[in-house]
């Protein structure tokens, strides 16, 4: 059985296009999947009918052998969390240490353990120094990095980052990034990412693809890459090694290494052949 | 030159204990008919700078030029309107500023504050609207209604139907996905190439500002690193390390290349030319 | 609006700002009484030395108590000129030409205003010194006697305490807009009332739709972390008398009652 089984999945917000479309696909447990697809093509309406954000009206979604619904939803939520794309919106507490607090006191955990449970999971988003620091004087990236300390101090199996790096500056991506990929080697921690970021999708076990609310492919990530045409009609990023290999074909010239590095050898491999 | 900043310094909360300096001492000439980037880290005053462009800040040091318009420090401005027509100023996130009930109005509602007449403000929305690649059928609905990416569109619609010499964007491909962001880039390239608007973009983007932006300035911490030809500037690794810049996937590319024996010319700065020019070397 | 001294909180570390919140807020209620009572001069200069002692326990400095005291200027101004025009009794003090000013005017004039810069002061001492999540707590508290008409005591101090930390996202968001629709050429100081009425249009629909995004998306990131409500939670910030609330508490009390007292025998 798979941690996250999602079948046959339906929804539209009014009556006019389903955002998401018939969708079936299964996540292990420990595995770091990323979602892409261009905006509009039911990344987000999906991540939010996983987290019971909203409900599942076609088809069901099982996680750990438990449908996400109405009965099931606060059992649910305990197991997972979610870091949204806007770090402003998701600050609730004044300070950080507050913000971290705040999925505590809901988990109905005693003050006398809060304090330790702050402090060590500031500790692992690198937020030691600024536990009483306000939302307005943190950057992007350390605002997301509470919001997945907040998480994490929650335990949970499951973590979707919906878009979590997009509003950030370049140094907030590469922060955000690095922790995503530490939790990653986590084999307890199961993580769905939504993005845009190639970089990030590379580095995940599995990539799924969605276009116009329908799954479009599942597969290993390189894979995913590998047909630059399909991925361009559905309006999405060619990766760079993708788009040399392109340009280099046009001139006759096939490299088939996967990375830059590669290709720079082949290159000097075709020279010194001729 | 049509902007030329002279000893200008900008003070946050001057005279409180907290007073910070966002821009310090800055001296910087931008040129006419060009893409410019402006570049740096968060906080390293690039907003600041924008935002003198149009006075929305006055300097506290030092003076201004833009096109005819000269701002000194310590005098008052007269002429805030017909700087604000001509230089067009489209904030990050633009697609917050939407208000009105519909597209079209939304659009005309900058040519009518700069004067234009109700018929004339129209069709220059309609024209604007048009450039953007926002159908007619839209016109008449509500701006807020719209996906993302099409507000933002809406929101630069609403500049450019005022007809500015100069377009400056803060972040215009901020938050969208890369179909829309690819957009973006080609609306502003063809405002500059086909309608010679001169452009300034703030962006974080160093691919696109490689491949798009004639010049860069670099920011850091009020001052001014660096003003030159962007290719130089990211061909230069001893100055990326100095300033924190993240090197272009292709400007690695091309490096790796040069260390291999491989020759490149000046002018091999896209994947197309390298692609070129390196085939000539290995088929020979 | 950076300038603003009125209710602004100052973070620093002092005997004033580590009292219970609770015991601040049962001292600004006794305290405002004790000024409110006397009708004698020494006493308010006794309450004025207290107010001065916890200033200098508080650590902020008397500059700032007397910046809070400027937006007051032109209502003690107006106060004067009405009560020098309305007060005609007592003795004659000066004539300005031949309008008579008359002692009573000039002395009841200076104690409705003493009276209001002890307030003022009051205020803002506990203001200065409580941090506003804190403030949020003991409102909280003492408001807890209303539960029994079910009056929702938690769900109001939850929605205070994020209004509170959304007050300096929103003033950010709201000068954007206005730098936004300036650029559009929007003047938002001077023009006939149709385009004022305009302007203020293209700030305030802006600003609500960006609110309700926020709130929405605020909204799911609470839900997501578990936040039902009225559910049973438990607290991270727990309030605590100590010996110093209890004194604290105490003093007020004796100036509340040497207050009352002066009105039988001063």
């Amino acid at each position: 059985m798979s941690l996250i089984e999602i079948k046959n999945v339906d929804y539209s917000y009014n009556d006019t296009r389903k955002a998401v479309d018939g969708i079936t696909f299964d996540i292990e447990k420990g595995s770091y999947v990323t979602i892409i697809g261009h905006n509009g093509s039911g990344k987000s309406t999906l991540a939010k009918l996983i987290t019971g954000l909203l409900p599942v009206k076609n088809g069901s979604i099982l996680i750990d052998g438990l449908e996400v619904n109405e009965q099931n939803i606060s059992a649910i939520r305990k197991r997972l969390g979610i870091v949204f794309q806007n770090p402003d919106n998701q600050f609730i507490g004044s300070t950080v240490k507050d913000d971290i607090a705040f999925g505590l006191e809901n988990k109905q955990v005693e003050s006398a353990d809060m304090e330790g449970i702050i402090g060590e999971y500031a500790e692992k988003v690198g937020l030691t120094e600024y536990l009483d620091y306000e939302p307005q004087n943190l950057s992007g990236g350390q605002k997301q990095r509470v919001a997945i300390a907040g998480i994490l101090a929650m335990k949970p199996d499951i973590i979707i980052f919906d878009e979590a790096t997009s509003m950030l500056d370049p140094k907030g991506k590469k922060e955000i990034k690095k922790l995503m990929y530490d939790l990653a080697g986590d084999d307890t921690i199961t993580i769905i990412s939504i993005t845009h970021d190639i970089e990030e999708v590379l580095q995940s076990d599995d990539c799924i693809v969605l276009n116009k609310g329908k799954l479009f492919m599942h597969d290993k990530p390189q894979k995913v890459f590998a047909d630059a045409e399909k991925l361009r009609k559905i309006d999405l990023d060619v990766p760079f090694v993708e788009l040399v290999r392109e340009v280099f074909a046009k001139n006759k010239i096939k490299l088939k290494a996967h990375d830059l590095e590669g290709m720079v050898a082949e290159l000097c491999r075709y020279r010194s052949d001729h | 030159m049509p902007i030329s900043f002279r000893s200008l310094s900008y003070i946050y909360n001057k005279d409180m204990p907290y007073a910070h300096k966002a821009l310090d001492d800055i001296n910087l000439d931008i040129k006419e008919g060009i893409i410019t980037a402006i570049i740096g880290e968060t906080g390293s005053g690039k907003s600041t700078l924008v935002e003198h462009l149009n006075a929305l800040l006055l300097p506290d040091e030092g003076s201004l030029q833009i096109l005819d318009y000269n701002i000194v420090a310590g005098q008052k401005q007269r002429f805030l309107k017909p700087l604000r027509k001509d230089v067009g100023l489209v904030f990050q996130f633009s697609e917050y500023q939407l208000f009105e009930e519909t597209v079209i109005k939304d659009v005309a509602f900058g040519p009518l504050n700069f004067g234009y007449s109700i018929d004339e403000a129209k069709r220059r929305a309609a024209e604007a609207l048009k450039l953007v690649n926002i159908s007619e059928d839209l016109f008449e609905a509500s701006p807020l209604e719209l996906s993302g990416g099409q507000k933002r569109r809406v929101a630069i619609a609403g500049i450019i139907a005022c007809d500015p010499k100069i377009i400056v964007l803060d972040e215009p491909t901020a938050g969208l996905d890369p179909h829309g962001a690819k957009e973006m880039i080609a609306l502003f390239v063809s405002l500059n190439k086909e309608m010679n608007k001169t452009i300034i973009i703030v962006s974080h983007d160093n691919e696109m500002v490689y491949n798009y932006c004639e010049e860069t300035v670099v920011l850091s911490h009020g001052k001014i690193k660096y003003h030159g030809p962007t290719f130089d500037l990211f061909c230069d690794r001893q100055k990326l390390a100095e300033y924190d810049l993240l090197e272009p996937q292709i400007v690695t590319f091309r490096n790796a290349l040069i260390e291999n024996g491989f020759k490149l010319s000046k002018q091999a700065r896209t994947l197309d030319v390298i692609a070129k020019e390196i085939a000539e070397q290995v088929k020979r | 609006m950076n300038n603003m001294v009125f209710g602004k909180y100052i973070p620093v570390d002092s005997l004033m700002h580590r009292l219970d919140p609770r015991a601040k807020l049962i001292g600004l209620f006794l305290m405002i009484a004790a000024v409110f009572v006397p009708k004698s001069w020494w006493v308010f200069l006794f309450i004025a030395i207290l107010i001065t002692i916890a200033l200098l326990c508080a650590k902020i400095g008397i500059k700032m108590i007397v910046q809070s005291f400027k937006p007051m200027i032109m209502m003690m101004i107006f106060l004067l000129v009405i009560n020098t025009l309305t007060i005609r009794t007592g003795e004659v003090m000066f004539m300005i030409g031949t309008y008579a000013i008359y002692r009573d005017a000039i002395f009841n004039t200076l104690f409705v205003i003493v009276r209001l810069l002890l307030m003022i002061s009051i205020t803002t001492l506990l203001t200065a010194t409580t941090n506003p999540l804190d403030l949020t707590l003991g409102i909280e508290w003492l408001l807890k006697p209303l539960e029994i008409i079910h009056f929702p005591t938690h769900e109001v101090a939850m929605m205070v305490s994020i209004a509170l930390r959304f007050i300096p996202t929103i003033i950010e968001e709201t000068i954007r807009i206005m730098n936004a629709q300036k650029s559009r050429g929007v003047d938002f100081e001077n023009g006939r009332l149709s385009q004022k009425i305009a302007a203020i249009l293209s700030l305030i629909v802006p600003l609500f739709s960006v609110a309700f995004e926020r709130a929405y998306e605020l909204a799911d990131a609470m839900e997501a972390r578990g936040y039902v409500p009225g559910a049973k939670r438990s607290r991270y910030h727990i309030l605590k008398f100590r010996f110093t609330d209890y004194l604290f508490i105490l003093i007020c009390m004796a100036a509340l009652a040497v207050s009352i007292a002066s009105r039988f025998y001063l």
